[in-house]
């Protein structure tokens, strides 16, 4: 009897807590069919006879309209969807031709050479009016598009833009012209030497006016879009996956390798990594690997990191917080403690605001006597001493994503040896930009931000921090500062902006600098890649990936 | 039962306005602004043009009363973040989605959690009864997200026996994928339900009428199924509708962690976006979920108990 009743228990137990097992041994024709699909991971380098990528993208793009979009993925795709006037270099990032053969820049006249032989994938001709459609369209007050800006630098853009009422006359004024069908003249508001890099930016991309006339909103709907890049989107199931196939008819086509581009839509990190490790993907999309992963994941042969054009960095309100003290806290940091055993994904440490990648980096960089790699505790403590009215209690903030509570931790303590009692807030993003303004909210001493470059040249990053900037919380305003950015504005000249960018770095973080922000790290993007498609597949330092370039070892 | 039927549909009008009155407050009160979205502070001109586009220039009344004629309409206006698509496409889309992920959670739930209890009951204070109670002690303290964690690390990633994430789109689709995150769902509402049914079960069996149904020479089990276990599944189906309710809103994590194209995402992901037009939709939608239920629940009380319906 007694045996009886154990049975029955162990019967009903393993009916009750091991159910998925039992049920999903039989049943797991997905997962076989995942394995077949792809090629293997043998590292061999012939291309593999089935060129499929299988890519995890990290979020749903919020739109695949040029005009529109504003996050990465959606950039992502929207560039494998579409051909860019121009591409960077993927190591100077100088500007290459791409749907334009050439151009010619005569002060702040641009001219572009279409490439005769683009088509749209209905068949349509891609010609010079297309663009000026598109950039209009992008700057008209009723498509309302967060990017318009990007295009700011256009004669008569931003004033369309902000237009309220009668706006066609204003539309005209925008100095972008169909020369003929090939040929596209852009007039710029002054002669801006990152123009030309800032193009290969999706905002810059055309769209096919008929078919957004036709459908509105509804355009980038599979059904409904047609593009001209080198993939043609095949499906796109909201929050599920975005499937590409290659365009045959792209101008191009015969140096672009793969046939499709499979990529389910994987938010959570911890999952995209399973997911990887399960074989069920080739790569990820560079879109971050969970912090606490990371440990793990580099000593594996398929991580890989790119750097990025990107600088997180602590901001003072200085309103708050004297010049002595800045400095003392700034030197407090030890960079290298944050890298390498708290962030630990390759970051470097920042010794200046511009990333290196920017070109003209060497020159540029201050090499910060305020920004050493380990710190300086000792001078710190004696500029601390010297401070007047210093600030002893001070709150720190910083938004709730991942990772960087943890640094907020350490520097308190860094922070402490100075006789600082720090505060750590925490808020969510949204409200956490409502509370740094500008100006940034009183209780603010210092906070957590961090900064992507839209293109490669150090105006990007360092005009933030002019006195009007949107982008500048720190209460800082510096009118020699602000005038050397105009100048910089207006120096065509390579080595002469340069210089200009330096001095600028300068009145931040030279010797006699304010410091109105303390830089910490430059970014990187982790990622992992399997053996097949590691040679090819490259992050660009403005996280953009290349399809095009990309070929599938097989065995 | 008709008239009780209709009263109840007519009163969930003034329950729907008293929703989207309440939630539209909420999310106005809340700091932040729909329209940065990153670090980049947005140009003055470009706010302007986004605020009208969305109408968020007038004042805020007209914005309730706009929104209000949008439900009665059928139009739930756009997105402010998924530019590409309306909110009714967006709910269109995703709502059967995490409605099948949270029938297939409750089918689970009601297959393994009631006969679970029953037989607990049946059993009071022996083996079966410890093992799964501490069971439904476990399903209830162990949270969702490490539970299906587990799940993925042990069955896909280790075993392989299933993928590691994905959702068959159609509903009614089904396939492998839909086994794990089913079952993590499941497993707060089983042991919810285990534990309620084997005490409502262990109460009936004292009431008086069980007693006279033995002494008159019923069989045992027919006392179980006609008498008491038909009554302990009232305080079971009261149970029902807000558990059913919590279990489609509780679907976010589940659908995060599998990769679920679900509509929980979006109502967590439009709170921090400030997406309006989203998180009003998905609430107003949610509460007729619930309404529903009650509905339905009020229903099923007449056919359990002859006593609700005739007093009604």
């Amino acid at each position: 009897m007694h045996r009886n009743r154990w049975l029955l228990l162990v019967v009903a137990l393993t009916v009750l807590s091991l159910a998925a097992v039992g049920c999903g041994g039989d049943d797991d024709d997905d997962g076989a069919a995942a394995d077949e699909t792809g090629a293997t991971d043998t590292g061999a380098t012939e291309p593999a006879a089935e060129q499929v990528l299988r890519i995890a993208w990290g979020a749903e793009p919020p739109s695949l309209d040029p005009g529109k979009a504003t996050d990465t993925t959606s950039s992502n795709v929207i560039l494998a969807l579409m051909d860019p006037l121009v591409k960077l270099d993927p190591d100077t990032l100088e500007p290459e031709p791409s749907a334009a053969d050439s151009w010619e820049v005569d002060e702040n006249v641009v001219t572009f050479h279409l490439n005769q032989d683009a088509t749209w994938t209905n068949g349509d001709p891609v010609t010079a009016q297309d663009y000026v459609y598109s950039w209009k369209r992008t700057l008209s007050p009723e498509l309302a598009a967060d990017y318009a800006y990007q295009l700011y630098g256009v004669k008569g853009a931003a004033e369309y833009n902000g237009c309220e009422k009668d706006c066609e006359a204003l539309a005209d004024e925008v100095a972008v012209t169909a020369v003929d069908d090939y040929t596209l003249q852009v007039e710029l508001t002054s002669e801006q030497p990152w123009f030309l890099g800032q193009v290969s930016h999706h905002s810059f991309l055309p769209v096919h006016q008929a078919t957004v006339e036709e459908f509105g909103d509804n355009w980038t709907d599979p059904e409904n879009i047609v593009t001209n890049g080198p993939f043609m989107l095949e499906s796109w199931d909201h929050e599920a996956s975005i499937n590409m196939v290659k365009n045959p008819d792209y101008r191009d086509a015969a140096n672009v390798s793969l046939e499709r581009i499979d990529g389910p839509i994987i938010v959570d990190g911890i999952t995209r990594v399973q997911a990887f490790e399960a074989g069920e993907v080739d790569a990820l999309d560079g879109a971050g690997l969970p912090p606490e992963e990371i440990e793990r994941l580099k000593t594996e042969p398929y991580y890989d990191q790119y750097p990025s054009l990107g600088t997180y960095y602590y901001g003072f309100n200085i309103e708050n917080i004297g010049l002595e003290q800045r400095k003392a806290m700034s030197l407090a940091i030890n960079r290298k403690i944050i890298t390498d055993q708290i962030d630990r994904t390759g970051r470097a440490q920042a010794t200046g605001m511009t990333p290196p990648g920017v070109k003209g980096f060497d020159v540029i960089n201050p090499n910060s006597p305020w920004l050493p790699a380990e710190g300086d505790m000792t001078q710190a403590q004696e500029l601390m001493g010297q401070a007047q009215d210093a600030k002893t209690k001070i709150n720190l903030f910083h938004n709730d994503a991942p990772g960087h509570k943890e640094i907020a931790v350490a520097v308190q303590s860094m922070w402490q040896e100075l006789g600082i009692e720090t505060t750590i807030k925490a808020q969510e993003w949204a409200q956490y930009l409502e509370f740094l303004g500008p100006p940034p909210n009183k209780a603010v001493d210092a906070y957590r931000l961090g900064w992507i470059y839209d293109f490669p040249d150090a105006i990007n990053g360092l005009e933030l921090f002019t006195c009007d900037s949107g982008n500048n919380n720190t209460n800082w305003c510096n009118e020699e500062y602000d005038a050397l950015v105009e100048e910089a504005k207006q120096t065509v000249d390579d080595d002469a902006r340069y210089e200009i960018y330096r001095q600028l770095e300068g009145i931040m973080f030279d010797e006699d600098g304010d410091v109105p922000l303390t830089p910490i790290m430059w970014y990187t993007f982790p990622n992992l890649e399997q053996d097949s498609v590691r040679d090819t597949f490259y992050i660009n330092p403005l996280d953009q990936i290349d399809f095009t370039k990309v070929v599938v070892a097989g065995g | 039962m008709a008239a009780f039927i209709i009263r109840r549909v007519v009163w969930t009008i003034p329950v729907i306005l008293l929703v989207i009155f309440m939630i539209f407050m909420m999310m106005r009160q809340i700091e932040g602004n729909p329209f940065r979205r990153t670090e980049r502070a947005v140009p003055p001109q470009v706010e302007a043009n986004l605020e009208r586009k969305f109408n968020l220039d007038e004042p805020v009344y007209m914005q309730y009363l706009l929104y209000v004629k949008g439900v009665f309409t059928f139009d739930l206006g756009p997105s402010l973040t998924q530019t590409d698509r309306s909110v009714t496409d967006i709910v269109k889309e995703h709502f059967p989605r995490s409605l099948k992920l949270g029938l297939l959670a409750f089918m689970w739930a009601i297959l393994f959690g009631i006969p679970a209890g029953v037989i607990a009951a049946l059993r009071p204070n022996t083996l079966y009864d410890y093992i799964l109670m501490l069971f439904s002690n476990i399903g209830f303290a162990l949270p969702a997200f490490f539970v299906a964690t587990l799940f993925i690390y042990y069955f896909a990633v280790k075993a392989s026996l299933v993928p590691t994430n994905g959702w068959p789109l159609g509903f009614w689709e089904v396939d492998s994928r839909v086994l794990l995150p089913s079952l993590a769902l499941a497993l707060y509402p089983m042991a919810y339900f285990a534990r309620l049914v084997r005490g409502t079960m262990l109460e009936t069996m004292q009431q008086d009428y069980v007693r006279t149904a033995r002494a008159k020479g019923l069989r045992w089990k027919s006392i179980v199924t006609r008498h008491v276990f038909r009554n302990s599944l009232i305080p079971v189906v009261t149970a029902t509708a807000p558990l059913f309710g919590l279990v489609i809103t509780g679907t976010f994590v589940i659908e995060v962690i599998f990769s679920i194209p679900g509509i929980g995402r979006y109502f967590i992901n439009s709170v921090s976006a400030r997406d309006y037009s989203v998180v009003m939709g998905i609430t107003v939608l949610t509460s007729l979920v619930v309404i529903f239920l009650n509905l339905v629940v009020d229903i099923a009380y007449g056919f359990l108990d002859p006593r609700t319906r005739t007093s009604r």
